[in-house]
């Protein structure tokens, strides 16, 4: 739980995610726009195209009727028939056949090559027929006064008159649908003489409008200047109310487009008027004028999908290119983290995380830098603690120098106690320096002399001493007060315990870079382990012996390095001689360097 | 680092199973796979059913299903049809219309139908058995009643009237003439009210109402319960010029019975709604199938047509349909 937590709070995860949820807003975004756009272009395309076909459907629609029209024109300028029409009875059967054969000639021969047309024949109103069909004969059962083409032609008084589809019951046997033309006849004088009939094969008609098709539910239909359905696919369903047509507006609509709803569809109506009466609608379904509306969905999903997945593997990639540097650096500061400043991390990747480990890498040179100071502080502070040890010395000399002071004046010596005295301020004099660790050679020698005069004055005959010194090693510098506890040693340790007087030799001598100076008395010596243990920290709780001598063993070492301090000859009974060594350093360019 | 590459790994597996689902779903859910449906006729060679099979085939394309139409060849097939139905059944369609040939017989296949979860609707004649989906039909005792009171207008009593059924046990018959006989049964002006069937043949038809005709001269109505039935019937009457003597009225329609109409033998003939029984059973069928609420009976309705209103605008387009090539 806390490792999955842990992942979804990692930049890596969220730049993922941002990633990906900015891609998928911006793919939607375009897919949605991009697929509105391709639907609103195709679909006026569309529009276009079922406009086009309503156009054409109307021109050959008004090329059937036109044909009709000039048909029936022709007709009714034939003297033959208004001559025909115009005799009420004919004497002689011959005359009437004769008659009757050359209009049906010529009535047929306007029907040659015109297979759309079923029939062309004249009614009379004095019960005449003729057909350009010889093989029709009347229905004896219908009464052709009685249909609507023949009246409504009578009352258009000479204009043509088109019918909607219908069942043409007049001829025996046969009930073709068609699409009647009639037109009244009429005579020069004006005498209305009968009905010329030009019938249409509505099949012609309803083929060709049954295989138009807008779209995979679109269709056509046309209605008359009544509102009638002329023609619809689906006539039987609109006859049975199992479907209704937009009637009204698509009278309203002269010619035009709207849309409708219906059954829950939203339709576009595209209605263009014909010219004679009938108005041609094309119904195309909006949902479908986008032909492949659903191709194009899916593509574009799909399209969707892939770019996603894409996305997603991108900037997977992209941002583990980003954070890899990052989390170098961030192995680098566990390892700082342990305690490890030796590293380096190496400045790669994006400007940002390249400046981040430069940053990164100053920081760690700086804390390292940090730390060695305080390595130096500390080691600063060791060295005052020690100055301190150092001072300490000086007050146990002091009041030993001071007790044998008031025990010679409780004696009287005066002289002794000036000398002392003197010896004593010589001493504090050389010891004080200033403050300062490094003294020349020469004020430690003058130190070392008032301290051996003094307890050459404390122990009278039993200790001797001799200084030889080359001046010119003098100039020389050294920390201060070495001299003196290795004397100090000398004379408790091994003169003092010797029986006779004992003598204390001071020299000095180069040796390289390195000065030694050798204090050697002619004391007890020491036994081996003796002089092993003088150079050795003193146990905890037991200082005392050699607290001094080591004191300027470590302090030799401190200041100067490790292949520096003390050693010492020993051989018991003879002496002990102790070498000093430090380097040359002179005095012109003496100073607190290390 | 092994962990990485198995999150990364489960995390593409995933994304792409649900790109997979995801086309899938959207797949099925863009191009829905067409509902198939099993239509049984009484018989393919009538007018009737033709117009029926063309209504069907205008719904199929609007509906999107795909249908296969089977019929015997002729109504009294009944074997013929259940073998029909059980080959249906066989092919697993997601619904089977039936326009059932007998009453009872067809019941158990019928249930055969329900049982192997295949959505069942009736058109036209019905079984002995509340178990379709839906039934699309006429309603027939209202057709009869119709008939019936046609009949009424033309008879003057007291008279015999007899009705020619097609078959014995045809649901949509069996109807007609209890509408007949609910109206006709209360006339007092008939005496006589008889059935007669004539095994599914227009040409007994004929000879029996020949036979009857010529037999009892009181009997002054006919009434033909199918079309074969009205034109037999007509046929005899025709033959024996007794069309202002009798009065026939039936039910359906054909040239035949136009003719007769035109010619005054027919007084009157009820049509049905083939176009819409056959469209309507598909509607239903595919409703039913994609999970609608269908109602449990659908009346197409009947007209009574009649010499003077045939040619009509409306009435011309039931009775002179176009029948699709």
């Amino acid at each position: 739980m806390a490792r999955l937590r842990f992942r979804f709070r990692s930049i890596q995860t969220h730049m993922v995610l941002a990633f990906t949820l900015l891609i998928l807003i911006t793919i939607l975004a375009m897919s949605i726009a991009s697929y509105y756009m391709t639907k609103e272009a195709v679909k006026s395309n569309a529009q276009v195209y079922t406009a086009e076909l309503v156009n054409q459907v109307n021109n050959n629609i008004r090329a059937y009727v036109n044909g009709m029209k000039d048909m029936a024109e022709l007709a009714a300028g034939s003297y033959v028939i208004q001559n025909f029409l115009s005799v009420e009875a004919f004497a002689d059967p011959e005359e009437e056949l004769y008659y009757k054969e050359i209009i049906s000639d010529f009535l047929g021969s306007m029907m040659v090559s015109r297979t759309d047309i079923s029939s062309v024949s004249i009614f009379g109103y004095n019960g005449q027929f003729v057909s350009g069909n010889r093989d029709l004969e009347l229905n004896p059962h219908i009464d052709p006064t009685a249909l609507d083409w023949f009246r409504s032609a009578r009352e258009a008084a000479g204009q043509h008159v088109i019918s909607p589809p219908h069942v043409q019951p007049v001829f025996k046997d046969r009930y073709p649908w068609v699409v009647s033309l009639s037109l009244e006849l009429s005579g020069k004088d004006g005498t209305k003489l009968g009905v010329l009939l030009i019938d249409l094969n509505f099949s012609v008609l309803n083929d060709m409008l049954r295989d138009i098709h807008l779209g995979p539910r679109g269709y056509l239909f046309i209605v008359d200047a009544d509102g009638n359905i002329v023609y619809h696919p689906q006539q039987q369903l609109i006859y049975s109310g199992l479907k209704t047509e937009l009637i009204e507006r698509v009278l309203e609509t002269g010619s035009g487009i709207f849309t409708g709803e219906q059954d829950g569809n939203r339709r576009m109506y595209i209605v263009k008027d014909s010219g004679f009466g009938w108005k041609i609608v094309g119904v195309a379904y909006e949902n479908e004028l986008v032909g492949n509306q659903r191709q194009i969905q899916l593509s574009i999903f799909l399209l969707g999908i892939a770019c996603i997945v894409i996305a997603a593997a991108l900037s997977l990639f992209l941002s583990r290119r980003i954070i890899q540097p990052i989390k170098r650096l961030q192995k680098s500061m566990q390892e700082v983290e342990k305690g490890n400043f030796d590293i380096h991390v190496p400045v790669s990747g994006t400007f940002e995380t390249s400046k981040l480990a430069h940053a990164f890498n100053i920081m760690v040179s700086k804390i390292r830098e940090l730390m060695w100071q305080i390595v130096q502080d500390q080691e600063q502070k060791r060295k005052s603690e020690l100055n301190a040890l150092q001072a300490q010395i000086n007050p146990h000399f002091l009041y030993n120098t001071l007790d044998s002071i008031i025990w010679m004046a409780e004696c009287n010596r005066t002289r002794e106690v000036i000398q002392m005295t003197s010896a004593l301020a010589k001493l504090f004099r050389a010891s004080i320096s200033k403050g300062e660790e490094l003294v020349p050679v020469e004020t430690e020698i003058v130190h070392i002399e008032n301290y051996l005069k003094i307890q050459k004055m404390r122990y009278k005959n039993k200790l001797d001493y001799q200084i030889d010194v080359d001046d010119s090693l003098k100039h020389y510098q050294t920390i201060k007060v070495i001299l003196q506890p290795i004397v100090e040693n000398a004379i408790y340790h091994g003169i003092k315990k010797k029986k006779g007087p004992g003598l204390i030799t001071i020299t000095a001598r180069e040796e390289g870079k390195d000065l030694i100076l050798r204090v050697s008395d002619n004391g007890i010596g020491m036994d081996r382990d003796t002089l092993r243990a003088l150079l050795e920290p003193a146990p905890p709780g037991r200082e005392g012996r050699g607290v001094g001598v080591r004191n300027v063993h470590e302090r030799l070492q401190l200041y100067f390095g490790k292949s520096y301090g003390l050693s010492f000859e020993s051989t018991p009974g003879e002496g002990t001689t102790a070498y000093i060594r430090f380097p040359k350093i002179p005095s012109a360019m003496g100073g607190e360097s290390a | 680092m092994m962990a990485k590459m198995k999150w990364l790994a489960a995390a593409s597996v995933i994304l792409v199973a649900a790109a997979l689902g995801l086309t899938d779903w959207f797949h099925r859910m863009t191009f829905p796979r067409p509902a198939r449906v099993e239509v049984i006729i009484k018989t393919n060679t009538m007018e009737f059913w033709q117009v029926l099979v063309d209504g069907v085939h205008v719904a199929a394309e609007e509906f999107k299903a795909e249908v296969r139409v089977n019929g015997p060849r002729t109504e009294a097939d009944v074997d013929g049809q259940i073998a029909m139905v059980e080959d249906a059944i066989r092919r697993k369609p997601d619904a089977i219309v039936l326009a059932a040939t007998d009453f009872d017989r067809l019941v158990p296949v019928a249930q055969n139908v329900i049982d192997n979860g295949i959505r069942l609707i009736i058109v036209d004649s019905g079984i002995n058995a509340d178990i379709a989906h839906s039934v699309v039909q006429t309603d027939n005792v209202a057709a009869g009643n119709k008939a019936g009171r046609v009949m009424q207008e033309h008879l003057q009593g007291p008279t015999k009237v007899a009705i020619i059924s097609f078959v014995k046990n045809a649901a949509s018959l069996l109807d007609r003439e209890k509408g007949v006989r609910e109206v006709l049964e209360g006339d007092p002006r008939i005496v006589r009210l008889d059935t007669y069937y004539v095994d599914g043949s227009e040409q007994n038809a004929y000879s029996k109402v020949m036979e009857i005709l010529r037999k009892d001269p009181d009997v002054t109505g006919v009434i033909g319960l199918n079309e074969g039935t009205t034109v037999g019937a007509g046929k005899a009457i025709r033959e024996l010029g007794l069309k202002d003597r009798v009065t026939l009225v039936g039910f359906d329609n054909s040239l035949e019975e136009i003719k007769f109409l035109e010619e005054g033998v027919l007084k009157a003939t009820v049509i049905q709604r083939p176009f819409s029984m056959g469209y309507l059973s598909i509607k239903t069928a595919v409703e039913a199938i994609s999970g609608k609420k269908v109602p449990k009976t659908i009346d197409t309705g009947s007209l009574v047509i009649t010499r003077q209103n045939m040619y009509e605008e409306e009435n011309q387009k039931l009775l002179f349909p176009f029948v699709r090539s």
